[in-house]
């Protein structure tokens, strides 16, 4: 009998033009040099793209894929979504946690690539090794948790796992989520929208495969090792207790938070927002992902007010200060609902949040005018309904607009918008106005999705006390950024094969991992080899959004944190300006070893091995 | 003087819903993991604000073993513990019919019935359950007045 090796060796693809439906082996090639999840991701959209494709035409992939841990007792590994964004036109991976990832490798398989779009509306229905493609106009206009329990409720089982969309995702809203069963979402860069494109309304899951791995005993070590980083961890040990709550006082101390769309970075009223005013208003208990003992999320309902009889998750930090501080809304059961209406109608309330905030900004300064029913209006709860309704639904002028994204939104406005349109590469930048911390910056410049702090966060060297190569780090300063943001991306681009989760990797250590991995799938591997990997992705990615026409001169912040100094803070008065700008991104691609205009040359992609791969097809 | 009993007691306040639970039981039972071969589930209801684990609580009247037709069921008189000998089972599945809270499972190859024995007083699901969701309790035994 073969040697079990934590995978179940097989991809499901699923062309629904064609409605057809085949197993694929994955490489063995594959598996070795990509390990698994974004790894995968990567690979395979690389290869199976031609350039320009548009992302919401059927010639675009979507892919769901686990790593080699996903699905086993190893603790908090996730899932990711990978396709080409419709919002930015970059590569994108959107990383989600819950029940939905495991049961994909339950299914039998490692990963579902679909392709194609149906004709009319349907949802996927895979049971086991069985595959059926199911009729879903009855589902048309539900929102997300609506079609996850009608599909439950069809098929009649309620241990089936879903994906689904809502309205948001239908309408092909730029920045539409993915929900991935309860409190759940494959929430950035618009996958929602690109599985709207295929008239895919969701996928539902039953697995009996079970996962095995190749040395057990070996895992069960590797799983307490990782249980005694966990309890090690000062940072994990707050998120279990609080969540990312905590998070929205700490930020505005440190001038970080969103606030009014970032025209500054403290809010007087953050502790409404954060874990004070959450465990006060909302909370019941914690809840937690497949496999996870970190359970970060708080579970819990909206007691009193307007909104009261609302169940809701904690309201994550990103969450909390998009529509908290962000629109200068303090009452968090407000917060609550607001978010809970994005989850609900499939919006990526980041994106959501900040897109709101710029029509609030447009009004103030009399670029747009409110509608003749609301006044949009900084602190207007009656206002961010309004919009994330109009949003989801594309029902008027305004929500048509926003629903493209600040960028386009603002491109279509005037150049004055452009001015708060705050986006990198047409992804509006998450809740860390870098103002205060070059080295997130410069994160957020060169990250392969667009302005993201999940592809490296050097807030612990910039701001918290952590040493680079034993010296602190000035978090105002451009030197040593670049060596951090390169380590961070590409450590974190190796275990995102895992899948690890981020949180997970604030208290594992790489050893750890290391021993996990090797454990799963019997090749011994060292710590070391998340850099390789990560850096071998990273430069992939990179071709990838070269040819897509996407190159250096994206790689900046946009000119709110350009021009416009903090008023406010530790790092009141400091901006990054072009020359910071120019030294950091110059910097970076040196230590990348990239060319001046930001591209991978000839010995890089040798030294990597990109020149002479293999290419991956979607035929046996 | 009453007669002891050990189980699991649940408890839906603390319980996460991470199914590490179900993890390791099926691990213990396969070698590997999927949570649908564990001997206890977890109920999510109201948009998952309740994750309620189910388990057999090796009841002090067991509806199984009075309705198993070849007594394969046994309550051990030391410990309380149900177990089902599968060399006597015949698969008739009558015991999980009445089994009222649905804990008793067919077993992978589809042909007896299988149920949680305690893991012969250790159970791994509360060893590894990271919130004191699941508690091994003893009940019964001596009381004040001997």
């Amino acid at each position: 009998m073969k040697m079990a090796n934590g995978y179940m060796e097989k991809f499901l693809y699923v062309d629904l033009s064609k409605r057809t439906v085949n197993e694929i082996p994955v490489p063995q090639w594959l598996m070795q040099r990509y390990i698994g999840g974004k790894g995968f991701g990567a690979k395979i959209l690389y290869d199976l793209l031609y350039p320009g494709v548009e992302p919401l035409s059927p010639d675009n992939v979507l892919m769901f894929m686990t790593g080699p841990l996903t699905a086993t007792a190893a603790p908090s590994m996730r899932a990711c979504a990978v396709t080409k964004s419709p919002l930015t036109g970059t590569f994108l991976d959107s990383f989600f946690g819950g029940h939905f990832g495991p049961e994909i490798k339950y299914a039998g398989y490692d990963g579902i690539i679909i392709t194609g779009k149906a004709e009319s509306p349907v949802y996927l229905w895979i049971d086991d090794n069985k595959v059926e493609i199911c009729p879903a106009g009855h589902l048309g206009g539900m929102d997300a948790l609506e079609v996850n329990q009608a599909i439950k409720k069809e098929l009649g089982d309620d241990s089936v796992k879903i994906v689904s969309i809502g309205p948001a995702g239908e309408n092909l809203v730029k920045y539409a989520l993915i929900s991935c069963e309860y409190n759940r979402q494959a929430g950035r860069g618009g996958a929602g929208a690109v599985m709207g494109s295929k008239n895919l309304k969701g996928i539902a899951l039953r697995g009996y495969h079970v996962v095995r791995v190749n040395d057990l005993d070996e895992l069960k070590k590797g799983i307490k090792f990782a249980q005694n980083d966990l309890a090690a961890s000062p940072d994990v040990q707050e998120l279990a207790e609080y969540g990312t709550a905590p998070t929205v006082p700490f930020a505005s101390e440190n001038g970080l938070l969103p606030y009014k769309n970032y025209q500054d970075g403290q809010y007087e009223k953050c502790e409404n927002l954060g874990n004070a005013g959450q465990s006060r208003y909302l909370w019941l208990k914690s809840a937690a992902c497949m496999g996870c003992p970190i359970h970060c999320s708080k579970i819990g309902v909206v007691r009193t007010g307007k909104y009261a009889g609302t169940t809701t998750d904690i309201v994550e930090y990103e969450s909390a200060a998009f529509f908290g501080s962000n629109l200068d809304i303090s009452d968090i059961r407000a917060v609550a609902h607001l978010v809970k209406l994005c989850d609900c109608l499939g919006l990526d309330s980041m994106s959501a949040g900040a897109a709101v905030g710029f029509a609030m900004e447009a009004c103030e300064k009399g670029i747009i005018d409110s509608p003749d029913n609301v006044k949009i209006d900084f602190g207007s709860v009656e206002a961010a309904d309004y919009l994330v309704k109009a949003i989801a639904h594309r029902s008027d002028y305004l929500g048509n607009l926003l629903a493209e994204g600040v960028k386009r939104a603002s491109e279509r406005l005037s150049e004055r918008s452009m001015e708060f349109a705050v986006h990198v590469k047409g992804l509006e930048t998450p809740a860390w106005g870098p103002r205060g911390s070059t080295g997130m910056g410069l994160a957020f410049m060169t990250a392969d999705r667009g302005g993201c702090h999940q592809r490296g966060l050097p807030l612990g060297y910039d701001i918290g006390d952590e040493k680079w190569k034993g010296e602190p780090v000035d978090p105002l300063s451009c030197e040593k950024k670049a060596e951090i943001v390169c380590y961070l991306q590409n450590y974190l681009a190796g275990t995102d094969t895992l899948v690890k989760c981020d949180f997970g990797g604030f208290g594992i250590q790489p050893a750890t991992y290391a021993r996990l991995l090797s454990a799963a799938t019997g090749c011994n591997v060292e710590e070391d080899l998340f850099e390789e990997v990560g850096e071998r992705i990273w430069n992939l990615t990179r071709l990838f959004n070269l040819r897509e026409g996407i190159d250096y001169t994206q790689d900046r912040l946009p000119p709110r944190f350009v021009n416009e100094p903090l008023p406010s803070g530790p790092a009141k008065g400091h901006k990054i300006s072009e020359e910071d700008m120019d030294y950091m991104r110059s910097d970076y691609y040196r230590v990348r070893g990239w060319s001046e205009k930001g591209e991978p040359g000839k010995n890089m992609l040798e030294k990597l091995h990109l020149n002479n791969e293999n290419i991956f097809r979607l035929s046996k | 003087m009453r007669n002891i009993t050990y189980f699991i007691k649940t408890n839906f306040d603390l319980c996460t819903g991470c199914s590490i639970c179900q993890l390791v039981c099926s691990e213990r039972r396969t070698g590997g993991y999927n949570p649908r071969y564990s001997l206890l589930q977890i109920k999510h209801t109201k948009e998952e604000l309740v994750h309620e684990p189910v388990i057999c609580q090796h009841c002090k009247n067991p509806y199984c073993l009075a309705v198993c037709p070849v007594n394969a069921i046994k309550k051990d008189k030391n410990t309380g513990a149900v177990t089902i000998d599968s060399d006597r089972c015949t698969g008739c599945g009558i015991c999980m019919k009445y089994c009222y809270l649905g804990a008793i499972y067919w077993s992978q190859d589809g042909l007896k019935a299988v149920k949680c024995d305690l893991c012969g007083g250790d159970p791994v699901c509360v060893k590894e359950c990271p919130t004191g969701a699941l508690e091994f309790i003893m009940s019964g035994g001596e009381d004040e007045n001997g």
